[in-house]
């Protein structure tokens, strides 16, 4: 169709517009608050144009917020802390179970194969308290609440059926004769694994970790159940944060302005897997 | 010596058997071509060699050494696989390098032996190169030297000319015999085209429903071809095929296209039966004037081949043969649609028998 | 000379060490998924197992099998029904609105020019954000006191709009903020879909001076069934399911206006201690998703097998 009147152009711009107007507000909205002090926000009518302050992130920064109350600690950057350690660390795991089981998958067919495929997927369909809930309840006995590794164990379950859909189509992809090739020139199966299969591999096994990272560091409900105020991730404690009395709303934005950036920012670095990844390999990125 | 032995391989698959009791051997500097047609378990048989598959029944030794169950990094073979099968992320030298790196060849020496085997190949120039950079004869090349530069004992050429165009195929099949026995390896090549199979084999395995139907050289094949399959397997065109029967009285004779060829006397055990006597195309001679013997036939068309001509004939009862002639003799005919005279001689026919297919061979006393 | 088969002659044999490493390799590499496995079949199974008991934290002396009686009891319980119908319509309202604005947007974008590519990477900003905290923003947004919205909607005529506080109005602003979160992801799928619509019907259609409006409904849409069917399932299971959302909104409230499965399950744990009943609801949601999932697998397959080739 090349023929579009002007009329339609102009249509169809104004519609775009509106569509990013309304999906990227709030995320300018919020950002716009955190550097706003309590006055300014609860200015009425509500302005675009303001004197910026930095004192919401100086005070999450370090810890310590001035209220009319008093002075209060704040743990924030702790938060933010366990969300990277979490996240950084289920996906690490992850990606060592899951590269070579879908590697195996694909490589070889048998049954167990199949039958852990199934769960894996059938599982990631199922409501996730299913499992939580009796874990918690295993965890006290096993002594693995609020601990770390418990989490990043339960991180797995979001990880790690990520890592195996998307990394076994690249391997499946790989033609078998370069890899047997490489094995009758001399080479055992690991090397021909660490040399060949991974490497040629690569593009899906980065898009399946970021896309794996984005996922656990947006968790909530995991978390939530599992953790203690110590361990907490971004996504509970922003919640805790603002339920507590007397928080500047500017840092509440600020806080969220936080939590947000670093999957916006590995979303845009990564978003060319995104699609494929999203849709489990159903479509072609 | 024999560089390779493959005693009672036998292979199936889930969808069916694929390969029954092959044997063979080759000696170090021998080529065997194993012949035939698509899905007939050629490819497999190399891989097993190769130890990308197992056979369920039977033992492969190179040079003596019992290796079927060995992992295929423990064989010591080389294989050229038939679509390259290259390392894309790797350069042209690092492609051919590879079997010395897993030999740990020292760095100056590996250098050294890649850098010969690619001036042998004629792929010097493009070292450096991906291969997705390279042409298919390139790739196909680059895809030799990384099977030859470990001076493997045993060689496993999967159709390497298949995927290369017709007028390189035509150069590396008189290149390869000479590259070849430089090595002095047990070669082993597959094809599907005959032509390739004559020009390159010391021996051909002709291979059909899984098992081996003819082992022989060459020329063995094509004149004294075990079946009419095989009979029909080498030659281009086809040779003729017609039913005739035996007839014994004093001599032999059988009746072929309402004439009477006297055979020898040593068929003699196979009076009566029914057979089917072959004619290679090249052994119809057609004249345009009537001889002794001649059978009168319409010449139907001429199809000009290049230095030959196919002539397409049909008989008195509509029996069709083909024939091929010199290009100077199809002058004569024009475009057909003549009547001309055939003659053949008695000893240039083949005689297999109707029901089994094998060729009758006349008896020795 | 002309044999049948040709003379080999005799080799010594190695036992088979081999094949056995050789057989064991593919487990042994799938060993780690294999223990994560079991770590989810086990609590799963005591989850149906506890669904099946009288069971309350609290109350440890109580504890007993009663076979099927939650679930009974959930039949004449309004609070069940009331979770069963709020969830329902969460669903279907949600996916609902995803599939008509992230079709709208994907066929807005449907060229792929630059300035419509830069849009869509730019669409995918809310998708990318935590549910949780997408859910916080539009609670500061709709802050009575400083909200931009709560402003905004004042300056319509409804002044004292209180959103997610009055429970006529709080299924609609989670509705708002699912609908925010999840298009962009309706959107890619459906314009990746669009993308590899085959050119040839179109250009037939233009022409033949087909009108536009034909054209999308017999031709456009039918083809991009697959794609809409596909991506409704995917959201209708997740939306079903939601938690993060509602819970970081208004914990169910106010009163059990927004009470969806999930919500009402952790609540009926934490909250009563009631493990029993807790499991119960879990499980006939699993019911619901598990039929749910059974029927996305068998599309996302075609359409897998269609972007890759058959497997």
């Amino acid at each position: 169709m090349n023929q579009i009147s002007t009329l339609e152009r102009i249509i169809r711009g104004v519609l775009i517009a509106l569509v990013l107007v309304f999906f990227l507000f709030p995320i300018f909205w919020i950002l716009l608050m955190s550097f706003q002090n309590n006055d300014q926000i609860l200015r009425i009518p509500p302005s675009l144009f303001f004197e910026p302050t930095l004192q919401n992130y100086l005070a999450l920064l370090t810890g310590r917020l001035e209220t009319t109350a008093g002075n209060l600690d704040i743990a924030f950057m702790r938060n933010l802390g366990n969300s990277l350690l979490l996240s950084t660390c289920s996906v690490l795991l992850s990606l060592a179970l899951g590269v070579p089981a879908a590697y195996a998958f694909a490589r070889y067919k048998f049954r167990l194969g199949e039958n852990i495929a199934f769960t894996l997927l059938s599982f990631r369909f199922a409501p996730p308290l299913l499992v939580l809930l009796p874990l918690s309840l295993f965890f006290k006995h096993l002594h693995l609440t609020d601990t770390y590794i418990g989490l990043i164990w339960v991180y797995q379950l979001i990880c790690l059926p990520l890592i195996l859909w998307i990394v076994r189509g690249y391997f499946e992809d790989i033609s078998p004769d370069i890899e047997h090739a490489y094995r009758i020139s001399g080479h055992g199966w690991w090397k021909t694994f660490r040399k060949i299969a991974i490497p040629l591999a690569r593009p899906g096994i980065a898009a399946a970790g970021l896309l794996a990272f984005i996922f656990a560091w947006n968790n909530f409900i995991f978390a939530l159940i599992l953790a203690s105020a110590s361990k907490q991730p971004v996504t509970v404690g922003a919640l805790a944060f603002v339920t507590a009395s007397g928080i500047q709303y500017g840092q509440i934005a600020a806080a969220i302005v936080l939590s947000v950036t670093p999957t916006l920012l590995l979303a845009l670095y990564a978003q060319r897997y995104l699609v494929e990844g999203l849709s489990l390999g159903a479509v072609k990125g | 010596m024999t560089s390779l032995e493959l005693r009672n391989i036998s292979k199936g698959f889930k969808s069916g058997k694929v390969l029954e009791d092959i044997s063979l051997s080759v000696k170090a500097g021998e080529i065997v071509v194993v012949f035939g047609p698509s899905g007939t378990g050629k490819t497999v048989l190399l891989r097993m060699i190769a130890g990308v598959h197992y056979p369920d029944t039977g033992s492969i030794a190179i040079d003596g050494e019992d290796v079927t169950d060995a992992s295929p990094e423990a064989r010591g073979v080389g294989m050229a696989f038939q679509n390259f099968a290259l390392f894309p992320h790797f350069s042209t030298f690092e492609n051919i390098a590879s079997p010395l790196e897993a030999r740990e060849t020292p760095p100056a020496k590996l250098k050294e032996q890649v850098g010969a085997i690619a001036r042998m190949l004629k792929i010097d120039h493009v070292l450096g190169h991906a291969p997705r950079e390279l042409s298919n004869g390139q790739k196909q090349r680059t895809a030799l030297a990384r099977a030859l530069v470990a001076q493997p004992k045993v060689l496993l050429l999967d159709d390497p000319l298949r995927n290369v165009d017709a007028k390189l195929r035509y150069e590396m099949r008189l290149e390869l015999p000479r590259l070849l026995r430089t090595f002095n390896a047990a070669v082993i090549y597959v094809t599907q085209d005959y032509k390739e199979a004559m020009a390159l084999g010391d021996h051909i395995a002709v291979l059909r429903n899984g098992r081996i139907e003819q082992w022989a050289a060459p020329g063995d094949v094509y004149r004294e071809p075990i079946s009419v399959d095989v009979a029909r397997l080498f030659g281009d065109p086809t040779i003729n095929l017609l039913p005739c029967k035996l007839e014994i009285n004093g001599t032999g004779s059988v009746t072929l296209l309402g004439r009477r060829a006297p055979v020898s006397g040593a068929y003699a055990y196979a009076a009566g039966r029914d057979l089917i006597a072959g004619l290679r195309p090249e052994h119809v001679v057609v004249t345009e004037t009537a001889a002794p013997d001649a059978i009168p036939f319409d010449l139907d068309a001429v199809m000009p081949v290049n230095v030959r001509s196919v002539l397409y004939l049909r008989g008195p009862k509509g029996e069709e043969l083909l024939a091929t002639v010199g290009e100077t003799e199809a002058a004569k005919f024009g475009r057909g649609h003549r009547k001309v005279w055939v003659r053949f001689a008695p000893s240039d026919l083949l005689l297999f028998d109707a029901a089994s297919g094998q060729r009758i061979a006349p008896q020795v006393h | 000379m002309t044999t049948a088969t040709p003379h080999a002659q005799t080799a010594t044999r190695r036992p088979g060490r081999h094949r056995l490493t050789r057989r064991a390799l593919p487990y042994l590499l799938s060993l780690p998924a294999l223990l994560v496995c079991i770590g989810i079949l086990i609590p799963f199974f005591t989850a149906v197992y506890y669904s099946m008991m009288r069971f309350r934290l609290n109350l440890p002396m109580m504890k007993g099998f009663i076979w099927f009686d939650n679930y009974i009891s959930f039949l004449s319980d309004a609070a069940f029904w009331n979770t069963m119908s709020i969830s329902l319509l969460y669903a279907f309202v949600t996916v609902t609105g995803e599939l008509i604005l992230g079709l709208g947007i994907a066929l807005l974008l449907v060229r792929p020019t630059r300035i419509n590519n830069a849009v869509s990477i730019m669409l995918l900003l809310p998708l990318m954000t935590a549910p949780a905290l997408a859910a916080l923003m539009w609670k500061l947004m709709t802050n009575p006191n400083f909200g931009i919205l709560s402003y905004l909607v004042g300056l319509l005529g409804f002044t004292d709009f209180r959103w997610a506080s009055d429970p006529s109005t709080a299924l609609l602003t989670v509705v708002l903020v699912d609908v925010w979160v999840y298009t962009p992801f309706i959107m890619i799928l459906l314009l990746a879909g669009l993308r590899s619509l085959p050119k040839q019907p179109f250009e037939a259609a233009a022409l033949d001076g087909v009108p536009r409006s034909f054209v999308f409904f017999r031709i456009t849409l039918p083809m991009l069934m697959p794609y809409i069917i596909t991506a409704s399932l995917f959201r209708l299971l997740d939306s079903i399911q939601q938690f993060d959302i509602v819970y970081s909104m208004t914990q169910g409230g106010p009163g059990d206006t927004l009470m969806v499965f999930q919500v009402q399950s952790y609540l009926e744990f934490f909250q009563y201690t009631n493990v029993g009943r807790s499991a119960a609801l879990l499980i006939v949601l699993w019911a619901i998703t598990y039929a749910l999932s059974n029927l996305f697998i068998k599309h996302w397959l075609k359409l897998r097998e269609r972007a890759h080739g058959p497997a």
